[in-house]
């Protein structure tokens, strides 16, 4: 084979299977952006994939989506929601991955061993027992129900413990003749320190909260207290259902996670093994 | 013998406390308590009728046509998801690690459904793979296939669900691929260059062995998530048609969830939370003879 030719269908086969990857989200966003009806009209044609040919019917869709339903708070919640979890999670797990890379204790091993034991369990299949120690807690259906089982997490434990096993002991040693207390030595030195590590977490839990969807359905039975994931599958029940407005509300949950996988990519692959395995 | 620290274990355990009693709450006590419950017939309403029934729930479990269903359901998942979703991406990353003009256009085409979240590809497919105004059948279409019912056909429901789930998570794992291709230093091609080898050799000889850890990693990982497939059958078929995409996880929410049935629940918690134990154990045994 020439090589023009063999590099023409190499061309080939990498645009037609980027079309597969990438067709449905062009074809969420142009759809948000036109009439209902157009987009059965342009349904399998080239057209499907573009916004209206009119600019003025571009946000049209977004406007009909807000006035029809309290989107602004669905937003308040989720990015409330995300917010918490994550700094949660940063600080409850650094605390823990302290303790166990810098203190001797009585238990320390039975206790590692029993987190990695944990990290077995398959927290999904606990959804039931999870629901009815939330409701033995008497916390359901509050904001606090959605955001606590979330924050600790053995695998960010066993992160940060790793990556403050490698603070050189001389420094915290140092830095405690000085007089300093542990608890100030965590926050000005430890912490400082181990902002990798903080900003995998960081972007790890940040992405989890923010496509929490079972849990928060669980526990939450006021609308106004859900995140952006389940009222998206509330507003695509909530007749009458349009599909532009459904493609507008899942283009408006998809956009603080494009800009996360943009600003944080380098943090992600560090994840490896703690999520985003496709199949959750 | 080591004198213990006491000021030492008191600071330890403070900074570890917040995460111990969080994670006691919302994980071991709930783990215990879905032992205990497994052998009751709790039902959320009447707590204080709740009583122990020894094995009845495990017999009814065994005995139940929808939770056997749903397992062989999970079985077919898990066996066809794996195989399409790692083999595609290990055929994108072997694609895209070249240099060539416009390769991060493809690489970022590709890992583009990984940012959406499961819900999201769950409704968007529901819209595409409608059966009579649908995209996918408006382009079967046009190449002369005749349009296929997919979700709302209990024979293909579960294999349309496994073309969506390989389709989102494919991306992300070309990436770990795509690392793990980068770490072969391009010494031994050039050596086995001059031994006269071809592309395929090399393939078979030098970038397969190579990639061995990554891919058990990935396999692993991948199982381990398959096996509790819930949200894409929750949104996209509520478990049919007729339970043909019920799952484990799925039905052990419509018991304990919707049905209130928190004893029955908890044995199918029990039994495939058992199931899942085995199956994370072997396969780290297999990876740690492997390495």
């Amino acid at each position: 084979m020439s090589k023009p030719i063999k590099k023409a269908i190499e061309y080939f086969s990498l645009t037609t299977l980027a079309c597969i990857f990438i067709f449905p989200l062009i074809w969420m966003v142009a759809s948000s952006m036109k009439p209902e009806s157009d987009i059965y009209l342009d349904m399998g044609t080239i057209q499907s994939l573009l916004p209206s040919s009119q600019i003025s019917q571009w946000f049209q869709t977004y406007m009909e989506l807000f006035s029809r339903f309290n989107i602004q708070q669905y937003i308040f919640n989720s990015i409330s929601y995300a917010a918490v979890i994550t700094f949660g999670s940063i600080i409850v797990n650094a605390m823990a991955g302290y303790a166990f890379a810098k203190f001797d204790f009585v238990g320390k091993k039975i206790l590692f061993w029993l987190l990695i034991a944990l990290l077995i369990v398959p927290v999904e299949t606990l959804i039931i027992t999870q629901f009815t120690v939330a409701h033995d807690l008497g916390i359901l259906n509050t904001r606090l129900a959605v955001v606590l089982p979330m924050i600790a997490n053995m695998f960010f434990i066993y992160l940060f413990t790793n990556f403050f096993k490698a603070v050189p002991d001389e420094i915290v040693e140092s830095v405690k003749l000085d007089g300093a207390n542990n608890w100030t030595i965590f926050w000005r030195i430890v912490l400082p320190m181990s902002k990798p590590a903080i900003a995998t977490v960081g972007t790890l839990s940040f992405i989890a909260s923010w496509n929490d969807y079972l849990w928060p359905l669980m526990v939450l039975t006021d609308t106004e207290k859900f995140p952006l994931q389940v009222a998206i599958t509330n507003i695509n029940s909530t007749p009458p259902v349009y599909t532009n407005q459904v493609m507008a509300i899942l283009t408006i949950s998809t956009i603080p996670l494009i800009i996360v996988y943009i600003v944080a990519q380098k943090y992600l692959m560090q994840g490896l093994g703690g999520s985003g395995t496709g199949i959750k | 013998m080591k004198r213990i620290n006491l000021k030492e274990n008191l600071v330890a355990y403070s900074f570890m406390s917040p995460a111990l009693i969080l994670l006691g709450t919302f994980l071991l006590l709930p783990a215990l308590m879905a032992v205990y419950y497994a052998f009751t017939d709790y039902y959320l309403l009447t707590p204080q009728d709740k009583k122990f029934i020894g094995l009845e729930n495990f017999v009814q479990l065994f005995n139940d046509p929808v939770f056997l269903q749903s397992l062989k359901n999970i079985f077919i998942f898990v066996i066809c998801v794996i195989p399409i979703q790692v083999g595609a991406a290990l055929g994108l990353a072997l694609l895209i690690n070249k240099n060539r003009r416009g390769n991060l256009f493809f690489k970022v085409a590709y890992f583009s459904p990984v940012v959406l979240s499961l819900v999201v590809i769950s409704v968007l497919w529901l819209y595409l793979l409608n059966p009579s105004d649908g995209m996918i059948n408006a382009i079967l279409e046009k190449v002369g296939i005749e349009p296929q019912p997919f979700l709302t056909s209990p024979d293909q429901a579960m294999y349309t669900i496994v073309f969506v789930s390989a389709w989102q998570g494919a991306g992300y794992q070309m990436l770990i691929f795509l690392a793990g291709l980068q770490n072969i230093p391009s010494s031994v091609y050039e050596a086995s260059k001059i031994d006269g080898a071809n592309n395929w050799q090399n393939f078979l000889h030098i970038t397969l062995p190579l990639l061995k850890p990554t891919s058990i990693l990935i396999m692993i990982t991948t199982l381990i998530a398959a096996f509790k497939l819930i949200i894409q059958p929750m949104v996209m078929t509520q478990g049919g048609p007729m339970n043909s995409t019920m799952t484990p996880v799925y039905y052990i929410y419509q018991t304990g969830f919707s049905d209130r049935l928190i004893g029955y629940a908890s044995a199918m918690t029990v039994v495939f939370g058992i199931l899942i134990g085995i199956v994370t154990i072997i396969q780290s045994r297999i990876s740690k003879e492997d390495e």
